[in-house]
């Protein structure tokens, strides 16, 4: 078998068993599952920026409460329909990256880090000050607000756990669409030789500036997605998903999945979502767990599970 | 030389670093199809003075000129475009990718015109010009190999191959033979004289051997100026020459 063929088989061989397994998970389950793949959508946008390009943000939240807020906004205010919100959060989040990113691009390595977390904060400071419209930490609910979808004569309510988890899946497999078809791209190519060395990749006739924004457009626009999705199918917008928590949770989900493999974004995500899970309903200091994890991971899996596997068992896997 | 334009030439080209002159007033003709050596002592100004023709540095005074273009103020990238290809004293790989990715990011290049050839410039294409850039240095069968496996005269091919898949005009190489033992040289020779078929090349070189073996011309750089230019057999019996820099 080809490696090309290969690995498009594994990943829709991951979209499809996503798909069957709800009809077996358990409520509880099915619920988090979707939730998952929302979030594992947000981890793939971090990485395409990490992971590909070697550039670490601790401000992805912004991206994230974009897509949020430019979906949620309009839904609230204005009782603008799922689809047309879906789109001006993207557009949000992709908005707010280019913009970003032609300001902190000027920097790299830990000055882009520091920057990129002082914008984090900048926006997440903005939605409590605004909080008039933002509603700050309190937030808001949409479930009045959002009209179902329809389709002929079929009317799909959010509130539906199959619509929920449907919709996650399709938002998830997009972005997992999107994260491989860079991947093997020429211009992941090209990031991943200004991720390697990127003195070298511009001497090789390549403008690192200009790639380097399109990752983090890619990036804030597959961030953006997962949070526009999240808000219309968890039906809540507020400010805590701007926090800086939010900035370091996709770098965690990453790191563990395997920071710089298309589908370590998903395990990782999976993999704490449940850890914080287990823990949490033994003890409410869940977060010392967390860390043990985490130590446990840098010493034993440095690359993370899909990155270790790579380089032990699989090189062929993207 | 003067019947054929040069395909590069560089005018009173300076650059001082400070209150350091590292090159100083060089004004020099490479023509089509040449193999040229540039010699000199260490700190002599070469690698400032190639820096210079690819575009790492820019120039404190002078002009060059490619192809009959000012080409001063291009930047390294441009310059690749037109055919300027250099190759790094110190190798400069990509470590961690393999050798098949390392060729394929230079080979992809031209390819990558409009918007569309950006996302696929179409795999089999760079495949094939990954192919002939990795058969023509001998490393054809190390593809999947990663760079940082490879023995250290290897890397130093896939630096050339890397260099060769640009599909140079102008060939710019930084002390090739540094590191590599007597066999290994030899095959080198041997590969940049095919390689001059197709292209000028422009070598900074220690190894006097391999300078008289190799080079039409040679020029020879001390403390950032030229000193003597000529063919090597001018330049063996030149008594600057002995003197600053064959030390005899």
């Amino acid at each position: 078998m080809s490696t090309g063929r290969k690995i498009l088989l594994l990943h829709l061989g991951v979209l499809a068993t996503l798909l069957i397994i709800q009809f077996a998970l358990p409520p509880y389950h099915h619920t988090n599952v979707a939730r998952i793949m929302v979030l594992a959508g947000y981890a793939i946008g971090y990485n395409v920026l990490l992971g590909y390009t070697g550039l670490m943000s601790l401000g992805h939240a912004m991206f994230f409460a974009a897509g949020m807020y430019g979906a949620g906004l309009p839904v609230y205010y204005l009782g603008v329909g799922a689809p047309a919100a879906f789109g001006i959060g993207i557009a949000s989040g992709s908005a707010l990256a280019l913009v970003f990113g032609l300001m902190a691009l000027r920097t790299s390595g830990p000055s882009f880090l520091i920057v990129s977390m002082m914008f984090g904060q900048a926006f997440f400071l903005a939605t409590l000050y605004f909080n008039e419209i933002t509603l700050g930490d309190q937030g808001f609910i949409l479930s009045e607000k959002l009209a179902p979808l329809r389709f002929g004569g079929t009317a799909l309510g959010f509130h539906e756990p199959a619509v929920k988890y449907n919709l996650a899946l399709a938002i998830f497999a997009a972005c997992l669409a999107a994260s491989l078809a860079l991947r093997l791209s020429a211009i992941g190519r090209v990031l991943i030789g200004i991720r390697e060395n990127e003195e070298r990749t511009r001497l090789l006739g390549y403008d690192s500036f200009k790639y380097k924004l399109v990752s983090l457009g890619i990036s804030g626009a597959l961030s953006a997605a997962a949070g526009a999705g999240y808000a219309l199918l968890f039906s809540y917008v507020g400010s805590t998903f701007a926090t800086i928590l939010f900035s370091i949770y996709p770098l965690l989900w990453a790191l563990l999945g395997g920071i710089g493999t298309v589908l370590g974004p998903l395990v990782g995500t999976a993999l704490m979502f449940y850890l914080v899970d287990t823990v949490s309903g033994v003890t409410s200091s869940y977060l010392l767990f967390v860390g043990a994890a985490l130590i446990a991971l840098i010493l034993w899996f440095p690359q993370g599970i899909l990155g270790t596997a790579r380089s032990r068992w699989l090189p062929w896997l993207p | 030389m003067a019947a054929l334009a040069p395909l590069l030439a560089t005018q009173a080209l300076c650059k001082h670093f400070g209150g350091l002159a590292a090159v100083r007033d060089v004004s020099l003709e490479v023509g089509q199809g040449e193999i040229r050596a540039i010699i000199g002592p260490n700190g002599a100004g070469k690698t400032t003075l190639v820096g210079m023709i690819c575009g790492r540095h820019a120039p404190s005074s002078g002009r060059i000129v490619y192809g009959g273009r000012d080409i001063t103020r291009l930047r390294p990238s441009e310059r690749l475009r037109l055919g300027i290809a250099y190759t790094f004293q110190v190798t400069s790989i990509f470590k961690g990718l393999s050798c098949y990715e390392n060729v394929a990011l230079p080979a992809q290049r031209p390819l990558m015109r409009g918007f569309a050839a950006h996302f696929a410039p179409g795999e089999a294409a760079i495949a094939e010009r990954v192919r002939a850039a990795l058969d023509a240095v001998g490393l054809g069968g190390l593809a999947g190999q990663r760079a940082d496996e490879l023995a250290y005269g290897h890397q130093r091919l896939l630096e050339l191959s890397m260099a060769l898949a640009t599909e140079p005009r102008l060939l710019i190489l930084d002390e090739p033979t540094q590191g590599l033992a007597e066999g290994e040289i030899a095959s080198l020779c041997e590969l940049l004289r095919r390689i001059a078929r197709q292209a000028t090349v422009l070598l900074i070189e220690h190894n006097m051997q391999v300078v008289l073996a190799l080079a039409g011309r040679v020029t020879v750089m001390d403390a950032g100026e030229i000193l003597a230019e000529g063919t090597p057999s001018e330049i063996e019996g030149h008594p600057a020459v002995q003197k600053a820099y064959l030390g005899r």
